[in-house]
This record gives C-alpha cells, sequence and structure tokens, in this order.
C-alpha cells in the first residue's frame, strides 16, 4: 500500500474526481460536456476499483499490474474522446462535425494500428503489452491534438470563457506531466519528490474542470483585449 | 473530396508528429513511463523484468575479466 501522503493525494484526486461531475450535473452542464464526464466518472471509477485491487493484492502483484494498465488504456480513450468533444464544441459553427467523426476514427485506428506493429515486433504478451503501448501513444496524441485545439481557439478567437478553460486545463495537465517526465529522467537522485509529485499532478485536471463548472458561467465571455491606436 | 483529404492529412500530420515526439521522450528516458490517470501508485510492469532484478547474462564475460583477444 502507498504511504500517508500518497494515500492522501490519491483520496483528494478521487474526490475531485468526483466533484468535477457533481459539479457539472448541478450547473446543467452535464450533456454538454458529456464525453468530459464520461471520463471524469470513469476515472473515479477507476481509482476506487485499483483501490479494491491494491488492498487486496498488493502493489508488486501481476494482478494489480495488468487492472492497472488495462483501466489506464480505457481511462486514456476515454480522455482522447473528452478531447474530441471539446474540438466539436469549439469547431461547432463551422458546420464541420462529419470531418472531425472521420479524422477521430482515423486518428484512432491509425494509433491502435501503430502500437500493434510496434508490439508485433517485440513482445510475445501481444494483449497486455498493445494495452499499455495505446495508452502510452494516445497519450502523445492528445498532447499534439490538445496545443493544435489551443492554436485553432487562438486563431478563431474564441471568447466561450468556460471552454477556453477546459481546454487550457486539458493543456496544462499533459504539459505538466510531460515536464514532470523530463525531470524524472533529468534528476533520477529527487526520487523522494518525484513519488509525491506525480500523482498530485493528477488532480490538476479534475480540480480545474471542477472549477470552471462551478464556478464560471455557459454564458459568460472573455473581453476582447483593446484594439491598439496605430497612426496611419 | 478535397475536404476528405486534407482531413487524411492532418490526422496522419498528428500522428506522425505524435510518434516521433514519443519517439524522442522514450529514447532520451530511462525507460519509466508516462501515466497521465488518477493518483493511484503506479505498478512495476510485468513484462520488463518482473520486479526482479535482471540476472547476470551468462554470455556476456561471466563475471571472470575479459581475456586480452590475441588476434588484436
Amino acid at each position: 500500500m502507498p504511504g500517508l501522503i500518497h494515500s492522501i493525494i490519491w483520496l483528494f484526486c478521487t474526490l475531485l474526481e468526483a466533484g468535477a461531475v457533481v459539479c457539472a450535473v448541478r450547473t446543467n452542464a452535464f450533456r454538454r460536456y458529456f464525453f468530459l464526464n464520461l471520463y471524469m466518472g470513469m476515472s473515479f471509477v477507476a481509482s476506487v476499483g485499483r483501490f479494491q485491487v491494491l488492498k487486496h493484492w498488493g502493489n508488486p502483484s501481476l494482478e494489480y499490474a495488468y487492472f492497472y494498465f488495462y483501466s489506464d488504456a480505457l481511462l486514456t480513450i476515454g480522455l482522447y474522446f473528452a478531447l474530441l468533444n471539446l474540438y466539436s464544441l469549439v469547431f461547432d459553427e463551422m458546420k464541420v462535425e462529419r470531418y472531425l467523426r472521420i479524422g477521430a476514427v482515423l486518428l484512432l485506428g491509425g494509433t491502435a494500428w501503430f502500437s500493434y506493429a510496434v508490439i508485433n515486433q517485440s513482445s510475445h504478451r501481444i494483449l497486455s503489452h498493445f494495452a499499455f503501448e495505446l495508452s502510452q501513444n494516445l497519450y502523445f496524441v492528445g498532447l499534439v491534438l490538445t496545443y493544435v485545439l489551443w492554436g485553432a481557439i487562438l486563431k478563431l478567437r474564441e471568447t466561450r470563457t468556460r471552454l477556453i478553460q477546459l481546454v487550457l486545463a486539458l493543456g496544462a495537465y499533459f504539459s505538466a506531466f510531460a515536464a514532470d517526465y523530463a525531470l524524472r529522467n533529468l534528476y533520477p537522485n529527487y526520487q523522494a519528490v518525484w513519488q509525491y509529485l506525480t500523482p498530485a499532478l493528477g488532480c490538476i485536471l479534475p480540480a480545474a474542470w471542477m472549477i470552471s463548472f462551478f464556478w464560471v458561467n455557459e454564458e459568460a465571455r472573455l473581453a476582447p483585449s483593446r484594439l491598439a491606436a496605430v497612426p496611419r | 473530396m478535397s475536404r476528405k483529404l486534407t482531413v487524411v492529412l492532418l490526422v496522419m500530420l498528428v500522428l506522425a508528429g505524435a510518434m516521433s515526439l514519443k519517439t524522442v521522450a522514450v529514447t532520451h528516458g530511462d525507460g519509466s513511463v508516462i501515466m497521465a490517470n488518477g493518483g493511484a501508485p503506479p505498478p512495476i510492469t510485468p513484462w520488463k523484468n518482473g520486479g526482479a532484478p535482471p540476472p547476470i547474462t551468462p554470455w556476456k564475460n561471466g563475471g571472470a575479466p575479459p581475456p586480452i583477444t590475441p588476434w588484436k
């Protein structure tokens, strides 16, 4: 079992995940942001499930490893669909839902194919390794897609505050894990710090989404920045 | 038709970019994994060592100091 501090962080993170869904339901945002809430709900269920498996079998067990990696693959697919939910909301006035769907299916299929091609060369435990590889690859696809979406938001001069906050939170979440990974490799001696920092980063997304659902109204708009007066 | 081809092109660009990014990150990493889903403690990956320390490969030195190669 993890230590006391890690357990507290994990519990806090799980409560935030449930809190994000509750806030979305209370502010009538559940259907509009369905896949975001589905992902948060799945995260909550996965956390509870992981705790049960960890309590019963322990961390070094194969049961916990398989449950963790399979649930992680499902969660990453859920996060991918949450990101597509944000894409469809950003581009909803351009009537490109059909092309978004085609692109989403192609990208998911392409990532799955790439993952299979990699593990087919190097592993005999194809299904287990496939879940792990797909999860890792989809993480990087999500990272790139989030930055592309942020670029589109800037280009389209999007002003919906809640939508912008949800996308920014996702960007911060992906970036924080990437930075954590880089720092862990640069400074492996600071394991005492990383063992608490990495799970704490998992709280960023549910906390930010909960705040967005609870405090930011759907009708809120960001005021466009003032135009600079340039002499002609 | 051209719109569909544009979608395919964008998908391929994103996929290639993401996989390149992953390759760069993993190549320069220590083999640990990026897990971005929740605060649960990550397990030991069963297909990497299985938790036990890796054994000494008997076909590499075998513990004894390597001899001087006489043909060099």
